[in-house]
């Protein structure tokens, strides 16, 4: 049997989805909405959409890791008019940006600031290392960066 | 004892006593207060526990406090009242060993006042999770976040050192930055001057 994803082009090109992902879970998820793209068309749809190309991405980025020494992974899946960037924390904690093909040096400066985040974080002692973040503190300062850095 | 001199003697203190990392020092403390709450049920057994530990660094904290000042040649003047004792506390002392300034304010009747710190070195990167309720033991009774006095180690380390110098106090953690004011208060009541001497057993017949 064929499995039919909707190809939702225009609405995903202006939406990045950003994940954190643990050893089991994910551990934290934002959606950034580019300036000036429609911020109430994204159905449902669109989200799983872009959740199940995030996931499947995941052993690719497991494959990656092996080829380089450094920490951000590029792009490491390309689907549709999407891509998908990677940077591994030294604790194997993986980030994951869906997005419509932006220029490589501003998604590397937002997963080095997000990360200098992530490690403040991983210092409070009542975060216990691979549990989902609930900080609003953290998801502030995240979706700050990526106004910052990503439209 | 005026409160400039207090001031400049905590400053020159500080410049000479041996530093330690203050991430780790903050970090061993949370892991500490992490460790008691995993093996404690109740938050207020928690709060004491954290208390006495505070106790026991008090109680040799003013034999370093009073040696290290003879030793370095700055002799702190002998304190008339409490609000002299509060000046040497917070401008001296606590300059002394934590490198932070605190401000003090004495209550009205002059038996109590109070420590105002805008900064905790102890609560560095720590921030208290916004869910309900804490883990516990298994069959504990249920513990709220807003209850923890994370830093209730300076109440003790206040009590302990103050009993040591015949000043009986009671310390209250009253505001906490961690749980969202703006600055950290301890309030110190004054219960009883204590008599010097060495008990009823060693009485002179």
């Amino acid at each position: 049997k064929t499995f039919f994803i909707p190809l939702f082009t225009m609405a995903s090109s202006q939406l990045l989805l950003f994940v954190i992902v643990g050893k089991n879970e994910p551990l934290y998820e934002a959606e950034f909405h580019k300036l000036g793209g429609t911020s109430s068309g994204t159905s449902d749809s669109v989200t799983r959409q872009n959740y199940f190309v995030l996931h499947s991405a995941l052993d690719l980025v497991d494959k990656a890791s092996w080829t380089t020494n450094n920490m951000y992974l590029r792009v490491v899946d390309k689907i549709n008019h999407q891509q998908v960037s990677t940077f591994l924390t030294a604790g194997n904690i993986k980030f994951m940006l869906l997005h419509g093909g932006k220029n490589e040096d501003s998604i590397k400066n937002f997963f080095n600031e997000v990360y200098e985040l992530y490690v403040k974080l991983s210092m409070n002692p009542f975060y216990k290392y691979d549990t989902p973040i609930t900080s609003k503190f953290f998801d502030t300062r995240v979706r700050a960066v990526a106004r910052r850095y990503l439209s | 004892m005026s409160k400039s001199v207090a001031a400049a003697s905590g400053h020159a203190l500080w410049a000479k006593m041996p530093k330690a990392n203050a991430e780790l020092f903050a970090l061993t403390y949370g892991s500490l207060v992490t460790e008691l709450i995993r093996d404690y049920d109740s938050i207020e057994e928690i709060n004491e526990q954290l208390e006495k530990m505070g106790y026991s660094i008090g109680v040799r904290c003013v034999d370093e406090f009073l040696a290290k000042s003879e030793q370095h040649g700055m002799t702190v003047p002998t304190c008339q009242n409490l609000k002299d004792t509060a000046e040497v506390v917070a401008k001296t002392g606590f300059r002394m060993f934590l490198g932070i300034s605190c401000d003090v304010t004495m209550a009205p009747d002059g038996n109590a006042f109070s420590l105002f710190m805008y900064e905790n070195p102890l609560a560095l990167f720590v921030e208290l999770p916004k869910t309900n309720d804490m883990p516990t033991a298994a069959g504990g009774a249920t513990k709220k976040w807003e209850d923890l006095k994370y830093s209730n180690l300076y109440c003790g380390i206040l009590r302990g050192s103050l009993e040591q110098i015949n000043l009986r106090v009671s310390c209250e953690y009253i505001r906490d930055v961690l749980q969202g004011e703006e600055v950290n208060e301890i309030r110190v009541t004054l219960r009883e001057v204590l008599q010097d001497g060495a008990g009823d057993d060693y009485k002179e017949e």
